[in-house]
């Protein structure tokens, strides 16, 4: 375990980190009327929907539309990380409206320099005009909400996994043990206690965040959906920890491999680096990575101030994780002292 | 040790035939511990907890250690029943197989009719257990561990507090009740322990060396609050290593020594097992070979052993033999300073079956001065 973690750090922090983002999901559109496609939109989208990068992955997925609200419609909704609309007359004093997704303080900056990219090559001089959707969003604020998951994680560690094992280890469970308490009593029960203690962290921690980077809250509901999100991430991510404290006997053990754990899902669930600028590889972890919904979900209310609509797929994969982790903590939690 | 006193096997059917027949047997002669009759605190015949040929074996890549070796008894309902043996000797192993918290590697074992490997619920529901580790948590107070446990142990909301407060009472908490664990002594934590063992009032009460660390004071209180359980017809299966707490306490004992059961009977037929009736314990300033022989050679002695300046005469009937004794000592000339007469304690019949006493030892620091097996006719 000494040699292995660094060895996963070295693997997957050096891709989770500042890899070449590729596949940036961009919408193009062109202003109506005339109806028919204008020479510098065919062209740049062509253009766009081909630029290459280095390591040969291509950098957009260019998706056209022919109506601009619904397009706008697909940015806010995160289907999109930009929108681009080209005039409707080729003169250089028509502007390029380029519209991002500012809460990702990554992606607009490498999209907008990849439309100047191709207006020049095709030779069009129209200027560029960038629409900051959320407003100006600091790294800070961007990263600054996935601490809130951090910090449930961390409460999680030290809360209902470790009183499990410590219980094994002194021989407290021996108590209960001959009670007539069922298996999954004591599994939920220790997820519940686990689940009190990160969301205090996790909701102390989303104060905080807002006092440090100065993020609002948009509204009332906005608020309660954060604990809602904030409450069904530490039953998520409780859930699997305790699975896996079902098995430990020894706090030793348990702690090397909930350092790992924490270590990859945390840089899998893209609080540092959008999820796109990791491999293939990477990302699919993410998939099964309850931090990644966690992240997600937190951001799209507290940088975009979306709402259900958005979040609802986030919050049934989380629901989803927990339930599959609360099976797997009861089928392998040991009744015994065997 | 064997061949001396096997242990009970299959082959051996009296020993539930006897338990209900209440025959007794000369060990000597059939080879094997029965069990006899019960005493007085052995309140009802009836069987609540059978053991049949139930082994444990513990294996890891390097090795295998054989916690409990074929063991086959039976406990009846409303006794209280001590399991004796040294450290290590696999009593609760055996404990933790009848509550559930191990499997076995072979053989049956039915609690109530439950079989423990199918019916460990059930087992649960009518079992109360203080097992050897501290177990309560510290950072609750007594009355908070109590009420968590009667909950877990599903006691009825509307009668909890009250059978909180009479089980402080009885364990002489009252007045501590709403004070952290952790600030409580040793005795204490343990008091606590054991009367939360009973919070249901179950069925059967499993106690695992309970009095291990009190003071006597708070020995006896155990104690009482042991007999009083027994009187409203708890069954109470007692592990201990201490052998006054086994004599007081329990209707019938059996000794488990390496895994296996080398005797189980009343306390007043353990005794028998000692050849000789009586313990006569003699001191002097020297001893003289040729007087050990003649005391040797009195009627009814059947074993003298000598150490230092103790001599340790083991005989039929101690009173009737000691001018005989006695008699000697003037003959040659050796003034006695001490002399006392006892009958053998259950630790002297532990020892005399095991070899070795109830810290463990192998014979050498623990082997009974008084007796000397091998002289033994």
């Amino acid at each position: 375990m000494t040699l292995f973690i660094p060895i996963m750090y070295l693997v997957v922090f050096g891709n989770a980190m500042g890899g070449s983002l590729s596949h940036i999901p961009v919408g193009v559109v062109q202003e109506v009327p005339p109806y028919n496609d204008t020479p510098l939109f065919t062209n740049a989208a062509y253009q766009l929907n081909h630029l290459d990068q280095t390591d040969a992955n291509k950098m957009l997925d260019v998706i056209t539309y022919s109506d601009e609200a619904l397009a706008k419609q697909d940015l806010e909704n995160g289907k999109l990380s930009a929108v681009i609309v080209f005039p409707s007359a080729v003169s250089n004093d028509h502007a390029i409206r380029l519209y991002v997704d500012s809460s990702d303080s990554v992606t607009p900056p490498i999209v907008e320099a990849a439309v100047n990219e191709v207006l020049l090559a095709i030779g069009a001089q129209n200027p560029v005009v960038v629409d900051e959707i959320y407003g100006d969003i600091k790294y800070i604020q961007f990263f600054g909400v996935s601490v809130i998951m951090m910090a449930i994680f961390s409460a999680t560690m030290f809360g209902g996994g470790m009183a499990l094992i410590r219980d094994r280890e002194n021989g407290i469970h021996e108590g209960y043990l001959v009670t007539p308490i069922k298996r999954a009593s004591i599994i939920m029960g220790i997820i519940s206690s686990g689940t009190v203690r990160a969301f205090i962290a996790g909701f102390t921690i989303f104060w905080i965040d807002l006092l440090v980077t100065g993020i609002t809250i948009q509204s009332f509901q906005d608020f309660l959906l954060v604990v809602l999100v904030i409450l069904i991430a530490c039953i998520g991510v409780n859930s699997f920890v305790i699975s896996l404290a079902s098995r430990f006997s020894a706090q030793q053990e348990y702690m090397s491999l909930i350092a790992f754990f924490n270590m990859i899902l945390f840089l899998t669930s893209g609080a540092f680096y959008p999820v796109i600028g990791m491999p293939d590889w990477l990302r699919w972890i993410t998939i099964i990575n309850p931090e990644y919904y966690g992240v997600h979900a937190l951001r799209s209310i507290i940088l975009r101030n979306q709402g259900f609509n958005v979040i609802g797929t986030d919050l049934l994969a989380l629901l989803i994780f927990s339930t599959a982790m609360i099976i797997l903590g009861i089928v392998t939690y040991r009744r015994t002292l065997e | 040790m064997s061949s001396v006193v096997p242990q009970v096997t299959r082959e051996d059917p009296v020993l539930v035939h006897d338990i209900k027949s209440g025959r007794s047997e000369n060990p000597a002669q059939s080879g094997v511990m029965l069990v006899r009759e019960l005493d007085d605190r052995v309140a009802d015949g009836t069987a609540i907890i059978r053991i049949d040929h139930l082994s444990k074996i513990f294996r890891n890549k390097t090795k295998t250690v054989i916690a409990v070796n074929d063991i086959s008894f039976e406990v009846m309902k409303g006794e209280i029943f001590g399991l004796l043996g040294s450290n290590g000797a696999g009593k609760s192993t055996l404990i933790r197989i009848l509550t559930t918290l191990l499997s076995p590697t072979s053989g049956n074992a039915f609690v109530n009719n439950y079989d423990i490997t199918k019916d460990p619920e059930k087992i649960r529901a009518i079992i109360g257990v203080c097992p050897q580790n501290y177990t309560s948590d510290n950072e609750l107070t007594a009355y908070q561990n109590l009420e968590f446990y009667g909950k877990l142990q599903n006691v009825p909301e509307n009668i909890l507090p009250d059978r909180i407060m009479e089980l402080l009472n009885m364990a002489g908490l009252a007045d501590r009740a709403y004070m952290p664990v952790s600030t409580f002594s040793g005795g204490m934590k343990r008091k606590l322990e054991i009367v939360r063992a009973f919070i249901h009032k179950p069925l059967i009460l499993f106690l695992d060396e309970p009095t291990i660390g009190l003071d006597p004071e708070a020995r006896r209180e155990v104690w009482q609050q042991i007999l009083m359980l027994n009187a409203e017809r708890t069954t109470i299966i007692l592990t201990t290593h201490y052998m006054d707490e086994a004599e007081k306490l329990c209707g019938r004992i059996t000794f488990v020594d390496h895994g296996s059961l080398i005797a189980l009977d009343t306390m007043e037929n353990l005794r028998k097992l000692i050849p000789a009736g009586d313990l006569i314990e003699i001191s002097v300033n020297h001893m003289d070979p040729l007087a050990e022989e003649a005391i040797r050679n009195v009627s009814l002695v059947n074993a003298v052993s000598v150490i230092e300046h103790n001599i340790t005469i083991s005989a039929t009937n101690g009173s009737r033999v000691l001018p005989a004794i006695i008699a000697v000592f003037e003959r040659y000339a050796i003034p006695i300073i001490s002399i006392s007469i006892r009958s053998p304690s259950l630790e002297d019949v532990f020892i005399y079956v095991t070899g070795k006493g109830l810290d463990g030892g192998n014979g050498n620091g623990c082997e009974a001065p008084s007796i000397d097996r091998r002289q033994v006719s």
